[in-house]
């Protein structure tokens, strides 16, 4: 788990280059290193499964296949805050090293194999987004999304401790091997189920599943672009990872109590989300709602756990990821240039910059499941892994809800492509997004074709 | 987990005595000192200056930073203590990781001062 | 002697200091949902980790466990920084706004 240690250590550098008035070149010197320490996070692949720090993190290829999405997610947007923030140049080293140290509480979401570092991972991942979403210090919608993001955030974090304590008091450890052997055997304390529906509660207030995602489109709105960018797919995946990680490990061996009350969120989460993404005029406020709709896609994966979900679910989050985040790069870029975060302010794309019309159609498509794009095959393995496992009514609904959800990618394509906008003359905005979108839109596209390209970490499981 | 009643009774003691002794010196104050009203004398003192204005304005916020950050600072060193209880097994090692974790912080310090957070004019 | 018996019960269990957090936890929760003063729900959320706080350490007691106490550091640590985000959004807030009422948030839709 070197990657958690070069990581902190570079958000610390950033501070360091701020110190000594070096924040021309903490950009380059950032997405550089972020790459370095990718490479470096895949020497370990397919190692032994070494626990570091008292099994306090575990670097098995799940922690490693995530921590590598991390990585390039959060390179992506470091590559794209240069020209985000080209207004406040003096504070631009103070944001990347929040980035930086949000992808370093990411990592530890991913890897951890002890409560501690469950719980620290999320506070250092949740803390860096409250600082970033209030970033935009004059605007009282950014002030109000901190708020809301803030004390929503802090709220389900008091809940996670408290079911965190009791199942230490049930099990008397936080070590997750320990708290599965204790699960596996007889007479389970009541302590220890409440423990666990309270740790269920906080995490799907994290990942903003239906019924606890009202926070999730103002705070969306309201943040800064680049910020909501992060939200929907660094934080995202790192908490769906997280849930993932706690429930295949620890609570494995009862889950099926819990399986009922996941599909049941599931299936909301994926109606509430998409449904209410229909009658939305803001870009970030759809890309919401769509966002707690793919939560509940993803859902799926940890309600069939077993052997090959972590695969699914891998796969899913980075169909997700990159549609997401290119989606983002295109948005960012035209709602700055128009001013606008409406939809009405992408009419006329198609004519003024084919190339982004072109791309953020392939991510919207993507998202919608249209084949033969990633986002297709990311459905159909989850929607394999769950008929696998029983859960067929829940995927009747997916489908459906699928279905609905392409009516509003729709709505964006078709503003970029039949209408047409009074402004004329719209530049092609900074080289950074291009970059970015163009690096998604490759790597949508090449994964739609060879799904196989994602590499198996099949591995998971070993204790 | 289990005491005995009566390790309890110096406890109890302490509390009525602490509790008593500020009711009695309370009551005592008010009724043996002198007490005179008139509109200069219930008027706030503020060095002999005549006050002015609502003391509910947002005051400057050199001095929430300050409080904020003498907070973070301060509740990092609870890190300190376990390792002080335990600095003898720990050994050089510890010694080590305990000087990173104040470099780091040290950082954070020269980080705040760069930024000008400690200026007070 | 007899009154004594309420403070010096010998056989206070473990249940107790559930039952206590329990109670402290429900009050921090209720007082986050129902209050509107952003700073009292700050100590009602302040409230609820330190009744995490106070369950760790009397149940760290219980398993002869020290990794309870270690994780109450972690939180207090981990508090104290929340709360000073938390702080500075307020008063970001307190400045455009020159409220602290959370019900006067709703500048963005809904």
């Amino acid at each position: 788990m070197r990657a958690l240690t070069y990581t902190s250590f570079l958000g610390i550098a950033c501070l360091v280059l701020e110190i000594f008035n070096l924040r021309k070149i903490v950009v380059p010197v950032v997405v550089i290193a972020l790459l370095a320490i990718l490479g470096i996070n895949f020497t370990e692949w397919n190692g032994s499964s070494v626990s570091f720090y008292n099994d306090m993190l575990r670097a098995d290829n799940f922690a490693l296949a995530f921590t590598g999405l991390l990585i390039v997610t959060a390179a992506g947007l470091v590559a794209m805050s240069g020209s985000f923030y080209d207004t406040e140049e003096t504070k631009l080293a103070d944001y990347i090293s929040v980035i930086v140290f949000t992808l370093c509480g990411g990592i530890a979401l991913v890897s951890f194999s002890n409560m501690a570092m469950l719980f620290i991972g999320l506070e250092v991942l949740s803390i860096s987004l409250y600082i970033l979403a209030g970033s935009k210090r004059r605007d009282i919608r950014s002030n109000e999304a901190a708020m809301k993001y803030f004390l929503m955030g802090s709220f389900a974090s008091g809940i996670l401790l408290f079911g965190i304590t009791l199942v230490y008091g049930a099990t008397g450890s936080f070590n997750l091997a320990q708290i599965a052997l204790y699960a596996s055997g007889p007479g389970v304390d009541p302590i220890f189920v409440v423990g666990v529906i309270m740790i269920l509660i906080a995490m799907l207030f994290k990942v903003s599943a239906v019924p606890f995602h009202f926070w999730a489109p103002d705070v969306y709105e309201g943040s800064p672009s680049l910020t909501t960018a992060m939200m929907a797919t660094l934080s995202k995946v790192a908490a769906m990872a997280a849930f993932y990680r706690l429930f295949s490990v620890s609570f494995v061996n009862n889950f099926s109590g819990f399986a009922w009350i996941l599909s049941v969120v599931a299936a909301l989460t994926m109606l509430v989300g998409n449904l209410t993404a229909l009658n939305q005029d803001s870009f970030k406020r759809m890309l919401a709602f769509s966002g707690i709709a793919h939560a509940g896609y993803m859902l799926l994966a940890i309600m069939s756990l077993y052997q090959n979900t972590a695969n699914a679910l891998f796969f899913y989050t980075v169909a997700y990821t990159f549609a997401s985040l290119g989606a983002f790069a295109i948005g960012i870029s035209v709602m700055k240039r128009r001013k606008s975060e409406k939809i009405e302010a992408f009419n006329g794309l198609g004519k003024s910059n084919p190339f982004q019309a072109v791309a953020l159609t392939v991510f919207m498509l993507s998202m919608a499941g249209i084949p033969p794009l990633a986002g297709f095959f990311a459905k159909y393995y989850v929607f394999f892994e769950a008929i696998k496992t029983q859960h067929l009514a829940v995927v009747i609904v997916a489908v459906i809800t699928s279905a609905i959800s392409v009516y509003y990618y729709f709505k964006l394509i078709l503003a970029m492509w039949t209408k047409d906008s009074e402004e004329t003359d719209a530049p092609a905005g900074a080289i950074s997004y291009i970059a970015i979108a163009a690096i998604c839109l490759i790597v949508t596209l090449a994964l739609g074709i060879l799904p196989s390209l994602v590499p198996s970490i099949n591995q998971v499981a070993s204790k | 987990m289990e005491t005995p009643q009566s390790s309890y009774i110096p406890i109890i003691i302490q509390a009525v005595f602490a509790a008593g002794f500020v009711a009695t010196m309370l009551g005592l104050s008010h009724l043996v000192g002198p007490k005179r009203k008139s509109q200069i004398k219930d008027e706030n003192f503020e060095c002999g200056i005549k006050s002015y204005g609502n003391a509910r304005i947002p005051f400057s916020v050199k001095y929430f930073l300050i409080a904020i950050l003498f907070v973070l600072f301060d509740v990092e060193v609870i890190f300190l203590y376990p390792w002080a209880v335990n600095f003898k097994v720990l050994g050089i090692i510890g010694l080590y990781k305990m000087l990173l974790f104040m470099g780091l912080l040290l950082v954070g310090f020269f980080y705040i001062i760069k930024k000008g957070a400690l200026e007070w004019e | 002697m007899t009154l004594l018996n309420i403070f010096a019960d010998p056989h206070i269990s473990i249940n107790h200091y559930i039952a206590v957090s329990a109670m402290l936890f429900t009050i921090g929760v209720f007082g986050v949902l129902f209050r509107r003063n952003a700073i009292t729900i700050f100590m009602c959320i302040e409230l609820m980790l330190n009744s995490v706080n106070l369950l760790l350490v009397a149940f760290s007691t219980y398993h002869h466990d020290n990794s309870g106490q270690v994780f109450v550091f972690f939180i207090m640590a981990v508090a104290a920084a929340e709360v000073a985000v938390g702080l500075a959004i307020l008063v970001t807030i307190f400045r455009n706004l020159h409220t602290i009422d959370i019900d006067e948030l709703k500048n963005l839709k809904n």
